[in-house]
């Protein structure tokens, strides 16, 4: 479903050029949920941005169901972005004038899908992820968990083949991921969207599919206890 | 209403404090224009609505000079051809203290020319002319002056008493007719003095080919000295007369809202820089660029229709102080005018609705593009933010020396074009506008450097300036365009008042003046009694005198006054002549040449030695320009000639005034009252002793530019306005800052003198940019706008108080703003700030 090939980004500070990937690959399947994991600063989310077509890579390809995104010019990455990609990012980033179910229909009304039909939809998925009696609040009276939540099923409303979660647990205590991961995890399997969750979240990465390791601008797989190894080392 | 639109409203509605100060920014420059419009619109109207009562339903007129119609020119045209005609006697009288146009028309002859078209109708006099002194006046009119019909009151005719009595009231009719006296038109002759002249000879020519043909005969049997002209063009000259008055009003006006323009970029800027987060949310779940592009500029356009509207009722009431000033400014200089309604024309509403939405939308393109262009990456770095503005303030220097460039480009290659001039000197304002965040940015960082080591916070805040370039550049040009502005006018307006001044003591050598009293200048019915001129002359104590009769004359492009003089032997060297051998003049002069006004000479691109032709009693006279003078009193121009020659050419024996010259050591107050006593019961004069006369001149300078004052006042609030608001956002945007700093030990007094050094040094920048800047406006308007439209030359005069004002309005603009910012992270629990971000 998602194919990465040879994918390099550089960054520029002054005269100093910094190679954040360099010739990165990757294949993910449909419905699969991916972890990937490294330090701070090795890419990750820059990655994340390559993928949802919001940057352009330097050089090596991404395609999406057999669509190279990275040869699309602006307007139809954002076109292609809007239909097919959802978002769910670690400082939840919902907009803080809109109500709760507002924020969540705002993705399908992005995609003209307007009127009673986006309203129930967003009602519905808002139930999903338990926060039908939040329906008319404003964002910022509610808790991290549930602002969480709110970004989850805004990123799915609008049923796409592919979710980014960039540390979509970094901002919440454990016992509140312990709540939201489960949520993300299991709506995406049940509509076999694919998941890409970029983390430092142990508990995360045991739960999903396959853990890739970003490295040198490089994708590394890790077989399953790998991280569980390192950690304990 | 989408929920792109929804949020992007609701935003503004969160920060109501900055979206009012935008809505005012916008409002009062449209509101400016708006008040502009109505007062010009208005004092027009009134003029036009008292031509149409005493014009009537005529087409044409046939008018001579200052000597009028003689009655038999009419009364052979009245035999001899079948055109209606009828013939008119005016002139200005007043009741109490309010001037009034008196006109005389014939009954029998009048009723037959109303009765020639739809129009306005004049009153038929038929039923009263057998009533000596008997007047009709609107009914408005006479309430206002507490007469009834049948009651009888005085007029007064160049300081001559006349007994009138009210016979009838016109009811019904419009304002036009509240100024007008009407009489019957030998009653009119005997007061105004003109037995046997008429003022003119109305005429009514049918519309369209027969029209021309008969307007062609009728012309070719006029004796020399008569033209038939149009009445709508005669309208229209005289309102032409107020054009350069009214472009330089509508110019302050586009000034106002070219600040406000600036300052909605500040405002539009500003919310998208704050929204830039939001912005890039939902670029990534799939706005495109047009949507949030689209989402700016309806912001903008919604903020300037709002802004517009408040703009248009704002004008309305500002326009109601303004029509005192602008219709005093027009009767002191250039007709008798008294505006008793405001006129709203509907294009003025349409012009502020569309100037409204048009600025916000044009001060919004710039953040749109910018917004639409920017990579849809959450949370933009400030650092980048900040990388891009201090390019943009690089650019933009660029930009001004071009700007700058153009400006004198413009200058040099449209030599006598207004509109070029006052494009030269916006791409001027525009130009200091483009250099400021550069010099901000400079002067900033050398000031953190040089007081770095002795105050951290003084240093943290200058730097913070230099660092936050994309928040701070916008409001500080602003500010600095609107002080340049500020100073450009105030050395303007000093330099004439200067010059004003040193042409008054050169030109005033007589020790007391005499005119005979009345409205309008140039009036053929301000004349002196001639024996009253041998008893002044006669007083012991006049040693010499000058006789003077000031009357319009007709020129192709309309009238312009004439001064027809007999010197006094100081008044040669009273006359600023520019023309370098004055004995020479001086003696073409006595020969009959004529001596033309600076002003005069720019208009009609006169020289020493051209020829000017004059319609005079005897036919065109085409007459030799001796030399060119120095002259403030008249926009339009003026032309001296002698006395003798003007008697000659216009058959005019009349004197308007005098000039008196007492013998070395004279009591003046003794010698006014020993002038008095010569002519009591005989004319009451107007007699001013040469300071009362320059004082009055002065004074007269002063009203004129009252209304340049209130406009650049507002220009100037507009700006502060804006400063205020800018500085506000930017530095509660800043609350978290703060909160840190103050954490850190800092002391609310220390936090608020850091928010005051920062505002502070802002006004003061903004000052140092727009002094420069200031003078160059200043010989702009001086060399190149005053030149132009008025063809006055003026010497550059600098005062202290010319910067002073300006240096008020920076420094109280930029304390005002760090005020509430400064109170607040003085009071707000530091913890709230923190939490907030």
């Amino acid at each position: 479903m998602l194919t990465i090939t040879g994918l390099c980004r550089d960054f520029r500070e002054g005269e100093r050029v910094h190679r954040v990937l360099d010739g990165a690959d990757a294949g993910i399947a449909r419905g699969e949920a991916v972890a990937v994991i490294g330090r701070s600063g090795s890419g990750k989310s820059t990655l994340l941005n390559l993928i949802g077509g919001i940057d352009c890579p330097d050089s090596g390809s991404i395609r999406i169901d057999g669509r190279e995104i990275t040869a699309l010019r602006e307007p139809e990455r954002t076109l292609f972005r809007r239909r097919r990609i959802g978002f769910v990012y670690q400082f939840f980033n919902l907009i803080p004038t809109l109500e709760v179910e507002e924020n969540v229909r705002l993705a399908l009304e992005l995609n003209g899908i307007r009127g009673t039909r986006a309203r129930r939809r967003s009602e519905d998925m808002l139930a999903q992820v338990g926060l039908a009696d939040r329906l008319r609040s404003g964002v910022d009276r509610l808790s991290g968990g549930e602002q969480q939540r709110v970004a989850i099923a805004r990123a799915l409303v609008h049923e796409p083949e592919l979710v980014l979660a960039d540390e979509p647990t970094g901002n919440l205590d454990e016992q509140t991921a312990a709540v939201v991961m489960p949520v993300l995890l299991s709506l995406a399997r049940q509509r076999n969207t694919t998941l890409v969750i970029v983390t430092h979240d142990r508990m995360v990465a045991d739960n999903v599919d396959r853990t890739l390791e970003l490295r040198q601008g490089k994708l590394h797989e890790l077989r399953r206890g790998a991280l569980r190894e390192s950690s304990s080392r | 209403m989408s929920l792109l639109s929804a949020a992007s409203l609701r935003h503004l509605l969160r920060h109501p404090a900055q979206l009012l100060l935008a809505l005012l920014g916008l409002a009062l420059g449209v509101a400016t224009i708006v008040s502009v419009d109505i007062a010009t619109a208005s004092s027009r109207r009134a003029f036009e609505l008292s031509m149409d009562a005493v014009n009537g339903p005529a087409t044409h007129q046939i008018i001579a000079g200052p000597q009028g119609v003689d009655e038999q020119v009419y009364a052979r045209l009245r035999t001899t051809g079948n055109i209606p005609l009828a013939p008119v006697v005016e002139g200005y009288v007043t009741i109490g203290d309010r001037s009034m146009l008196l006109v005389g028309v014939d009954p029998f002859a009048g009723v037959g020319l109303s009765g020639a078209a739809d129009g306005p109708k004049r009153p038929d006099p038929a039923g009263w002319l057998i009533r000596p002194g008997a007047v009709v006046l609107s009914s408005t009119t006479a309430r206002q002056l507490g007469l009834s019909v049948g009651r009888s009151f005085n007029l007064t005719v160049a300081g001559s008493e006349r007994r009138a009595t009210l016979v009838e009231e016109l009811r019904g009719q419009h304002a036009g007719y509240d100024t007008v006296l009407f009489t019957d038109i030998a009653q009119a002759q005997e007061w105004l003095g003109s037995v046997g002249r008429l003022s003119r000879i109305e005429v009514h020519l049918p519309a369209g080919r027969p029209g021309d043909a008969a307007a062609a005969r009728l012309r070719g049997s006029l004796p020399p000295g008569l033209q038939l002209v149009a009445t709508r063009g005669r309208a229209r000259e005289s309102l032409d007369m107020t054009a350069a008055f009214t472009t330089n009003l509508q110019a302050m006006s586009l000034l106002a809202l070219l600040v406000s323009t600036l300052l909605i970029y500040g405002s539009v800027s500003f919310a998208v820089v704050q929204r830039r987060r939001i912005i890039g949310i939902v670029r990534a779940l799939g706005a495109t660029r047009g949507d949030v592009g689209r989402i700016v500029l309806l912001e903008a356009a919604i903020l300037g229709l709002i802004g517009a509207g408040c703009g248009v009722v704002a004008g309305i009431l500002i326009a109601h102080a303004l029509i005192g000033l602008v219709s005093r400014t027009i009767n002191d200089l250039y007709f008798v005018v008294a505006v008793k309604d405001t006129a709203l024309p509907t294009w003025t509403i349409a012009k502020a609705l569309s100037v409204g939405i048009g600025t916000a939308l044009v001060a919004a393109l710039l953040p749109a593009i910018e917004v639409t262009n920017s990579p849809p990456q959450l949370g933009l770095r400030r650092s980048v933010l900040e990388m891009r503005a201090v390019h943009a303030a690089r650019r933009l220097a660029v930009v001004s020396f071009f700007l700058a460039i153009g400006a004198g480009l413009i200058i040099f290659a449209w030599t006598r074009s207004l509109l070029a001039g006052f494009i030269a000197l916006f791409l001027l304002l525009l130009s200091v506008a483009a250099i400021t965040p550069a010099v901000l940015r400079a002067l900033a960082q050398l000031a953190a450097r040089l007081v770095g080591r002795s105050s951290p916070i003084i240093r943290l805040a200058l730097a913070d300036i230099a660092a936050s370039l994309s928040r701070t550049a916008v409001a500080v040009a602003a500010l600095g365009m609107a002080i340049a502005a500020m100073i450009g006018v105030s050395i303007m307006v000093e330099s004439f008042r200067e010059s004003l001044r040193e042409w008054l003591t050169r030109t005033m050598r007589a020790d007391v003046y005499v005119t005979a009293p009345g409205p309008g200048a140039g009036r053929p019915e301000r004349r002196l009694d001639p024996q009253v001129i041998e008893a002044l002359v006669a007083v012991p104590g006049v040693v010499d005198y000058s006789l003077s009769r000031r009357v319009s004359v007709e020129l192709p492009d309309g009238p312009v006054s004439l001064d027809a003089l007999k010197p006094a032997h100081a008044s040669f060297a009273a006359v600023p002549l520019t023309s370098p051998n004055p004995q020479r003049t001086w003696k073409d002069f006595a020969r009959g040449d004529i001596i033309v006004s600076e002003p005069l000479a720019w208009r009609l691109q006169l020289s020493q030695g051209d020829l000017l032709t004059l319609n005079t009693a005897i036919g065109p006279r085409s007459l030799r320009i001796a030399g060119i003078y120095r002259d403030y009193g008249n926009d339009r121009g003026n032309i001296l000639m002698s006395l003798a020659r003007y008697r000659g050419l216009w058959h005019d024996e009349g004197t308007t005034g005098m000039g008196l010259y007492l013998a070395p050591g004279s009591a003046l107050e003794a010698s006014l009252a020993a002038l008095q006593a010569a002519v009591h019961g005989r004319q009451a004069l107007l007699m001013r002793s040469n300071r009362d006369l320059r004082d009055l001149s002065m004074s007269i300078f002063e009203r004129t530019f009252v209304i340049t004052r209130v406009l650049y006042w507002l220009a100037a609030g507009v700006a502060a306005i804006g400063l205020v608001s800018a500085l506000l956002a930017w530095e509660l945007e800043r609350g978290r800052e703060m909160a840190i700093l103050r954490a850190l030990g800092l002391t609310p007094r220390g936090a608020a003198l850091l928010i005051e050094t920062q505002t502070g040094f802002m006004g003061l920048v903004a000052l140092l940019a727009a002094i420069p800047a200031g003078l160059l406006t200043a010989v702009v308007l001086v060399d190149v706008i005053n030149r132009r439209a008025f063809g006055w030359r003026i010497d550059l005069h600098l005062t202290a108080e010319q910067f002073s004002n300006a240096l008020l309005l920076a420094l109280a603009a930029a304390l005002a703003a760090g005020l509430y910012p400064a109170w607040r992270s003085a009071r707000v629990p530091i913890g709230t700030d923190m939490r907030d971000e």
